[in-house]
């Protein structure tokens, strides 16, 4: 049965949504994270690795990575529940599994 | 090893890593790939740093630009998530076989099969004019209502966009849904085995095979990156390969690139779209076959 209040356009419309706030979130951390990095050490005292005053500054940038990384797992738990709602048990199903494949394949990967 | 992880990254290198980051973000929001073919090669041969830093920065990168260009390729409604979904139950499962075959291939057989099968991709992308396009996608919206009715998967895929281009509604109906899967299984394989995003493969897969407008493609395949490049990054960022201070910039200069590219892709015709990225193609045939002779 086809829900129509629940469509594909509302889909595109939360997973839009969720991505461009994700990405605002995590850049704004990583910026803060920068500018902070750039105040402490200057443009031209940066190494890859940490030095300990810059620790800080790599704290914030990693969290701002971090939270990158999970926006596209948050995706797919947003259209678990909007194919729940819209009660589209098919979709479900296969938004359910490319999350379970998804962990299996860190899981295997990092053995 | 730990002197080869203290690059100095002077205020040039810095710009320099945003610079690589403008111009992935550009294309490979453009091509609905990741961006991985431009940022290693930078961040290893110009800026010296180590080939796991390296890979691992590109991975962070490309879920930024990915997460992008998704974003806005979603919201305006080109995205066919359903058939994201669908076809990423596949890839990953190839990309884990991928990752365990790996060991036992040989990469420069590898490298060169693949470089073949670019060019024949490649060539089809460029010179084929009747395939499925903006231009001729399905747009008679009776045939479409009576696919809804059969409930099959096909109809459940079906999709629609505005496109901004050719000013008009662009409803289409995704083919060969086991060829698509089978081709998404072999792009995971390919994936794990030679370290690409694999957009170079879903994005003519989905085009070519599956009969999906190029414009709708490209949004699709970004979508999918989104989730491979994420579980990859998340390794690195386990082992510790993730630099902070190199993927700051990076990260920043993709972001700003992808707005770009997407706003472009837009605009620009389907059948364009699809000719670079034949050029684009055949360009990393090229280098793949180089690599392979051990040239670069």
């Amino acid at each position: 049965m086809k829900n129509l209040k629940w469509d594909i356009s509302r889909l595109k419309n939360w997973i839009g949504l969720g991505f461009l706030v994700g990405i605002a979130f995590s850049l704004t951390i990583i910026g803060i994270g920068f500018i902070m990095l750039v105040y402490i050490s200057g443009f031209s005292n940066i190494q890859s690795q940490v030095r300990l005053e810059q620790l800080p500054a790599a704290i914030i940038i990693s969290s701002g990575v971090l939270l990158l990384l999970l926006i596209p797992i948050m995706q797919v738990i947003l259209s678990v529940v909007f194919f729940s709602i819209s009660r589209n048990r098919l979709f479900i199903g296969i938004s359910v599994a490319v999350l379970c494949l998804a962990a299996i394949s860190v899981a295997l990967l990092l053995i | 090893m730990i002197l080869c992880l203290i690059t100095p990254l002077n205020d040039i290198n810095l710009w320099a890593l945003g610079g690589t980051g403008i111009i992935a973000g550009l294309l490979g929001s453009m091509l609905g790939v990741g961006g991985g073919l431009i940022i290693v090669p930078v961040l290893t041969l110009a800026l010296g740093l180590p080939i796991h830093i390296a890979v691992g920065s590109s991975l962070v990168a490309i879920v930024a630009n990915s997460c992008t260009a998704a974003g806005l390729y979603t919201k305006a409604g080109l995205t066919n998530v359903k058939l994201g979904l669908l076809l990423e139950t596949a890839t990953i499962p190839g990309a884990i076989i991928g990752g365990f075959a790996a060991a036992s291939i040989s990469p420069s057989i590898l490298s060169a099969l693949f470089g073949l099968l670019l060019i024949y991709v490649a060539y089809t992308m460029v010179a084929r004019n009747q395939l499925a396009s903006e231009d001729i996608a399905i747009t008679n919206s009776a045939s479409i209502r009576s696919d809804d009715a059969d409930n099959s998967l096909s109809a459940s895929l079906t999709d629609s966009y505005h496109d901004q281009n050719q000013e008009k509604v662009v409803t289409y109906k995704v083919k060969h849904i086991p060829f698509g899967l089978g081709f998404g299984f072999i792009a995971g394989i390919l994936s794990s085995l030679l370290g690409i995003g694999g957009g170079i493969i879903k994005v003519p897969v989905m085009h070519l095979v599956m009969g999906v407008p190029m414009k709708a493609t490209i949004a699709t395949s970004t979508l999918m990156i989104t989730l491979t490049a994420a579980a990859g990054a998340f390794i690195y960022h386990y082992h510790g390969d993730i630099q902070p201070f190199v993927v700051a910039p990076l990260i920043i200069g993709i972001v700003i690139g992808s707005r770009i590219g997407v706003e472009l892709t837009k605009r620009i015709r389907g059948l364009w779209l699809r000719r670079i990225f034949g050029v684009f193609l055949f360009l990393v045939a090229i280098l793949m076959f180089l690599k392979t002779a051990n040239l670069i």
